[in-house]
């Protein structure tokens, strides 16, 4: 699923604040319908948050919630999201599978921030 | 007595019920529909309302006729904060010290509140104590033969903030450009009310209040419901995005028993509403049917809804 890490942290990224709908209707999505629609809108609100989140001297982005920082990663390259809806379209399953990874715990550190 | 009342509402460029703020965007609810097109099915996403925001709105309308009816209010409902004793701090100020009999817990607060004894509470200490909202209320949601039609579309605004050079940091600037997610459909939802829960134990099934206290916090719940659905006062963002449009039909049906009427979802909701009546009164339920389309207006069928019940000695 390494073909996907950028939409994994995107929604990685939502889990971390807070907000499961976007994991959620994409892991539950019985057709591909409701995945285009939730990758659009996750997409539409993480630009939004990318957008006005703060900017370190390193040039890494991050948010404040409940006094934490967040980093904000990168948004998913449009390659990864066209080959993440093609693979969607034809096996739903895939979706499923980047929630759950989504939901767990990152193997590696993740820096966030521009990479 | 049990009321049930389908809703069906224009409401173009409206922002009634938003979900949340993703830096600046605010999105409107939107859920899942299925609708069928050349025998097919498919999913489609609509704008809709919760039915929490619409219970809301009824509250806060209940309060106000509950006051204006000498009714009373406990402290937190009547800020149009709806913690419905939820836990001993908002419990001991109806009732202190706090009983340990659940019976007695129910009737304190049924006693001191006319919201929590209609909307229902969730008392969430030991003992727990529930009690069921008299009302219930369904999501708004776009009418099925137009919801391909429904649409959502983020609107532009500029919000100003002054500023001289100095004082200026980073990228903020005096301009503050953000998106309202705006909805327009015919939208329809269903609200019933059980007149015969007010005022009586969800635990006993008996009487709490004495019968003149009763009829008054029925009259008081009808009312909030002319008052809410006739001023259009529910949703969100009202001020800036009052919904241009209005309420273009209202099916009311008053029944003995629980009847709720065919979703206004359904283009022939007032005919099967009618046919499914026809069949109970065969079996032997009173009842009162009336719609409000076309000529007659929605507070003309709501206000012969209202007679009828006081014609029944519902209040
Ligand atoms: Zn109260």
């Amino acid at each position: 699923m390494s073909e996907y890490e950028g939409i994994v942290k995107m929604l990685r990224f939502f889990v971390q604040t807070k907000n499961f709908s976007y994991v959620d209707r994409i892991g539950n999505a019985l057709n591909p319908e409701p995945v285009e629609v939730t990758l659009h809108e996750a997409l539409r609100a993480f630009r939004s948050i990318r957008e006005s989140a703060f900017v370190e001297d390193n040039g890494r982005r991050y948010v404040e919630k409940d006094g934490k920082k967040i980093p904000v990663p990168g948004i998913p390259p449009e390659e990864e999201v066209k080959a993440f809806l093609d693979a969607v379209r034809s096996d739903i399953g895939v979706a499923k599978r980047v929630a759950t990874l989504a939901l767990a715990y990152p193997s590696k550190k993740e820096s966030g921030g521009d990479e | 007595m049990f009321l049930s009342v389908g809703v069906r509402f224009e409401a173009n460029v409206e922002a009634l019920n938003m979900v949340e703020t993703a830096g600046n965007y605010s999105k409107h609810r939107r859920v899942p529909y299925l609708v069928e097109e050349d025998g097919k099915l498919k999913t489609v996403y609509v704008p809709a309302l919760s039915g929490e925001s619409l219970a809301h709105a009824y509250q806060e309308h209940l309060v106000r006729e509950a006051l204006s009816l000498n009714l009373p209010v406990c402290d937190d409902c009547r800020r149009n904060e709806f913690y419905k004793s939820m836990n001993k701090v908002h419990l001991k100020k109806k009732v202190n010290p706090i009983p340990d009999d659940p019976k007695k817990i129910e009737v304190a607060i049924v006693q001191s509140c006319v919201i929590e004894d209609v909307g229902g509470f969730l008392y969430a200490e030991k003992p727990p104590v529930r009690r069921s909202s008299a009302f219930q209320v369904s999501y708004a949601l776009p009418v099925k033969s137009v919801a391909l039609f429904a649409t959502s579309e983020p609107q532009l605004h500029a919000r100003h903030a002054q500023m001289d050079s100095s004082s200026k940091k980073g990228n903020a600037s005096e301009q503050m450009i953000y998106y309202v997610e705006t909805g327009t459909a015919l939208y329809g939802f269903t609200f019933n009310l059980d007149l015969n829960a007010i005022g009586v134990s969800a635990i006993t099934s008996e009487p709490i209040l004495n019968e003149n206290e009763i009829k008054a916090r029925r009259e008081a719940a009808l009312k909030a419901l002319f008052r809410m659905l006739s001023s259009a006062q529910f949703g969100a963002k009202l001020s800036r995005f009052f919904p241009v449009g209005g309420i273009t039909e209202v099916a009311v049906a008053v029944t003995e028993h629980p009847f709720v009427v065919t979703s206004p979802i359904y283009d022939d909701y007032i005919a099967r509403t009618e046919r499914r009546l026809k069949v109970l009164e065969g079996l032997g339920e009173k009842y009162l049917f009336t719609v409000a389309t076309g000529e007659k207006v929605p507070e003309e069928a709501l206000k012969e809804a209202m007679d009828y019940l006081k014609e029944q000695g519902a209040f």
